[in-house]
C-alpha cells in the first residue's frame, strides 16, 4: 500500500532529493527555522543586531538556561520532568557562595561543592521518582517549594558579595569569548559525547518512548532515570557557579521561575515533552531561540512589559509549527 | 478486566482513602489546637475559610483535568488576567457588574484556549499550559503596565469580604460549586466519560467518547472557576494587579493530588480534593499561628505532599 515501503532502496540511493525531508525530520527544525526568521526580522528592523558583540550578548544571556536545559533534555527524554531547578539554583548558589565566603575555599573546591550539592538534590528527586514511585511532576512540585523554603532558612539575608576568586565562571573572557559561553560550550560538548557514546545516553530515549519495551530489551529504566536526575542536578550545580560569577551576590529569591525558561527552551528546541523523541542540540537551539527573541525585542525598544507575552507566544508558535511539521511528515509518509 | 475495575470504582469511590485523609485532617486539627489556643475557635476556622476558597474553586476544576490525565499549570495566570480584566475595564468606565461578568468570561476563554490547543494539537498539556502560564500573565502585565486598580465601590466587597452572620459569603459560592462539580463527576454519564478518558484515551475513543469535547470541557470549567475565584480574590484584596495568583497552581495541584487524584489519570474524587484542600489550609493557617518561621511551612507542605502521594500510589498499586 505504501510506496515508501516498496522502494526503500531508491530512497537510500538518492539521498540528495530527499535532503529537505531529512532536514525536516530533525526535531529542532522548527526552532532553527524560527531563529533564522527572527535574525532576518531583527536584522532588518533593529540597529546593532548584526554585530559580533551582540551575537556574544545573546549566547551570554542564555548560558545559564542552556546549561540546565542540557540536563533537562535528558530528564524529559526519559519521560520525566523536573520543575524544581529554579529553587535548586537558588540553594546551590547559596551553598557555594557561603562556603567560599566562610571557609575561603578556592575555585575548584567551591565548584565541587556546588556540583555536589546540585547532584545530591537531583539524586533525592530521582530517588523519590524511581524508588518511591511518585510521579516526577509531584516530586519536583514539592521540592520546588521545599528547596525555596530551605534556601530562605539557610540564606535569609542573602550573600551580599561573593569572593572574587570563585566568580571565574561568570566573569572575564578567554580568547575573546565570555567565560559563561565557554562553560556552555564545554557542557554541550561533554553532554554531546556522553549521549552519543555511552549506553545511558543512547538508550535513555528508549525508556521515555516505551518503558516496557526498554525493560524487555534488557535496559534498567529506574537506574537510567535516576542517573538522568543526577546529571540534571550536576548541570544545576555548574549553572549556579555561572550565576554567582555573573551576579556577584546571592539573593534568596534568585532564579525564581527559571524552570519555565529551561523547560520552554527544551520544548521549543523540539524535544517531545512526552519523552522518547529529541536530541541534545534541541536544548541549545531552544535556548538560543529564547535568547535571540529577548535580545531582539530589547533592541527594538520593546519594554520589559511585553517579555512574558512574547515568550509565551513563541513557545505556542513553536509547538504549533512542530505539530504542523509532524502532520506534514505523516502525510508524506502515508501518501 | 478493565470493566470489572471500573465497576469496582463505581461501587466504592475511594472511600478507604478518604477515610484515611479524614483521620489525618482530624489529627492535624488536634495537633494545631495543642500548638495554639487560638486555632480551634469558630472565628479562626471561618476566617481560614476566606483564604482557601479561591484555591478550592480552582482545585475543583483541576480535579477534573487531572482525572483525564491532564494538568493545568496556567491557573494562577488565568486568575491574574481575569482579575486585571475586572479592574481595568471598570476603570475604563464599564459598569462594575459587567466588568465582573467579563472577568469570568475571560477566565473561561483562557480555559477553552488551553483545552482546544491541548486536544486539537494532541500535545501534552504541560507544554501548552507552561506556555500559557507565561502568555496569560504576559497579557496581564502588558495591559496594566504593572499598575494597579484599587478603587472599587463598597458593594464590590460583597464577594470577598462580606459575610452572612459569621459565615463568609465566598464559602457559600464554594459549597454550591463543589456540589455541582461533585454531581457532574460522580453522578452523570459525563463524569464516567471523564474517568474513562483518563483510564485510556484510546479505549475511550473506541467507545464513542468524544475525547476532544471532554478535554475542552474540563479545561473550560477550570478556567470558569478560575474566573470566579478572580472575582472573589479581587473583591477580598480590593486590588487588581498583574501579579495576582503567582504560584497559586502549586497549592491547587497540591490539594488535588493529596486528595488522591492520580496525575497518571483515571483516579480522583471531589471529596478527596476537598479533604486535601482542608489539610493544606489547616497546615498553612496552623503554622502561621504557631510562631514557626514561615519558611518551614513551605518545607512541611512539600514533605506532606510527597508522603501523601506516596501513600496514595502505594495503595493504588496494591489494589491493582
Amino acid at each position: 500500500m505504501s510506496p515508501v515501503l516498496e522502494q526503500p532502496v531508491v530512497a537510500v540511493s538518492r539521498p540528495p532529493t530527499r535532503m529537505w525531508l531529512r532536514i525536516l525530520l530533525r526535531p529542532e527544525a522548527a526552532a532553527v527555522f524560527f531563529i533564522l526568521v527572527l535574525i532576518v526580522v531583527f536584522g532588518a528592523a533593529a540597529n546593532g543586531f548584526f554585530t559580533l558583540g551582540n551575537a556574544q550578548n545573546i549566547v551570554d544571556q542564555v548560558a545559564i538556561v542552556g546549561i540546565i536545559a542540557l540536563g533537562m533534555n535528558e530528564v524529559i527524554l526519559a519521560g520525566e520532568i523536573d520543575i524544581s531547578v529554579g529553587s535548586g539554583v537558588a540553594l546551590t548558589s547559596a551553598v557555594a557562595a557561603k562556603t567560599a565566603a566562610d571557609h575561603h575555599t578556592g575555585l575548584l573546591l567551591t565548584t565541587l561543592v556546588a556540583v555536589g550539592a546540585g547532584t545530591a538534590i537531583g539524586m533525592v528527586n530521582g530517588f523519590l521518582v524511581t524508588k518511591a514511585r511518585i510521579p516526577s511532576i509531584i516530586v519536583t512540585l514539592a521540592s520546588l517549594n521545599a528547596l525555596r523554603g530551605a534556601t530562605n532558612l539557610y540564606n535569609p539575608t542573602g550573600v551580599p558579595s561573593v569572593p572574587e576568586n570563585v566568580r571565574a565562571f561568570g566573569r572575564g573572557s578567554v580568547l575573546g569569548l565570555n567565560s559563561a559561553i565557554i562553560v556552555l560550550l564545554a557542557a554541550f560538548v561533554i553532554m554531546g559525547v556522553v549521549t552519543r557514546h555511552t549506553t545511558w545516553g543512547r538508550e535513555l530515549p528508549a525508556i521515555g518512548g516505551n518503558e516496557r519495551a526498554a525493560r524487555l530489551a534488557g535496559l534498567p529504566p529506574d537506574r537510567f532515570r535516576w542517573v538522568a536526575f543526577a546529571v540534571l542536578g550536576a548541570c544545576v550545580g555548574i549553572a549556579s557557579m555561572v550565576t554567582i560569577g555573573e551576579v556577584g551576590s546571592v539573593q534568596p529569591t534568585a532564579a525564581t521561575g527559571l524552570e519555565l525558561q529551561v523547560i520552554a527552551a527544551v520544548v521549543i528546541g523540539g524535544t517531545s515533552i512526552s519523552g522518547g523523541r529529541g536530541l541534545i542540540t534541541a536544548a541549545v537551539a531552544g535556548a538560543l531561540l529564547l535568547g535571540t527573541l529577548l535580545n531582539g525585542s530589547n533592541l527594538l525598544g520593546l519594554q520589559e512589559r511585553w517579555q512574558s507575552l512574547f515568550i509565551g507566544a513563541v513557545i505556542l508558535i513553536a509547538i504549533g509549527s512542530d505539530v504542523v511539521r509532524r502532520r506534514m511528515l505523516e502525510r508524506l509518509v502515508t501518501s | 478486566m478493565t470493566t470489572a475495575r471500573v465497576a469496582d470504582r463505581v461501587k466504592t469511590p475511594g472511600f478507604g482513602r478518604e477515610a484515611v485523609l479524614l483521620i489525618v485532617l482530624i489529627g492535624l486539627i488536634i495537633a494545631m489546637a495543642q500548638a495554639s489556643p487560638l486555632f480551634l475557635t469558630l472565628d479562626n476556622l471561618l476566617d481560614t475559610s476566606r483564604y482557601f476558597v479561591e484555591t478550592g474553586l480552582i482545585a475543583l476544576g483541576m480535579t477534573l483535568v487531572i482525572i483525564t490525565g491532564g494538568i493545568d499549570v496556567s491557573v494562577g495566570s488565568t486568575l491574574a488576567l481575569a482579575s486585571v480584566t475586572i479592574g481595568f475595564t471598570y476603570q475604563a468606565g464599564v459598569p462594575l457588574i459587567v466588568a465582573v461578568v467579563l472577568g469570568v468570561l475571560v477566565g473561561t476563554a483562557c480555559g477553552i484556549f488551553n483545552g482546544v490547543l491541548t486536544a486539537v494539537w494532541d500535545m501534552h498539556p504541560l507544554a501548552i499550559t507552561i506556555a500559557t502560564l507565561s502568555f496569560f500573565r504576559g497579557i496581564a502585565i502588558a495591559i496594566t503596565n504593572e499598575n494597579a486598580v484599587s478603587s472599587f465601590p463598597n458593594w464590590f466587597g460583597l464577594f470577598g469580604q462580606g459575610a452572612v452572620g459569621q459565615v463568609p459569603n465566598q464559602l457559600f459560592v464554594f459549597v454550591v460549586a463543589a456540589v455541582i462539580v461533585w454531581f457532574v463527576l460522580h453522578r452523570t454519564v459525563l463524569g464516567r466519560r471523564i474517568f474513562a478518558l483518563g483510564l485510556s484515551q484510546q479505549v475511550a475513543r473506541f467507545s464513542a467518547v468524544r475525547t476532544v469535547r471532554i478535554k475542552v470541557f474540563v479545561y473550560a470549567i477550570t478556567g470558569l472557576l478560575a474566573g470566579i475565584a478572580a472575582v472573589i480574590y479581587t473583591s477580598r484584596v480590593s486590588t487588581a494587579r498583574s501579579d495576582a495568583g503567582t504560584g497559586l497552581e502549586l497549592q491547587v495541584i497540591a490539594a488535588v493530588v493529596l486528595g488522591g487524584a492520580s496525575v497518571r489519570g483515571g483516579a480522583g474524587s471531589i471529596g478527596g480534593t476537598i479533604l486535601g484542600l482542608l489539610i493544606i489550609s489547616v497546615l498553612n493557617q496552623g503554622l502561621l499561628l504557631t510562631s514557626i518561621n514561615s519558611n518551614w511551612t513551605l518545607v512541611i507542605i512539600g514533605a506532606v505532599m510527597i508522603v501523601g502521594v506516596f501513600i496514595n500510589e502505594f495503595f493504588r498499586r496494591r489494589q491493582e
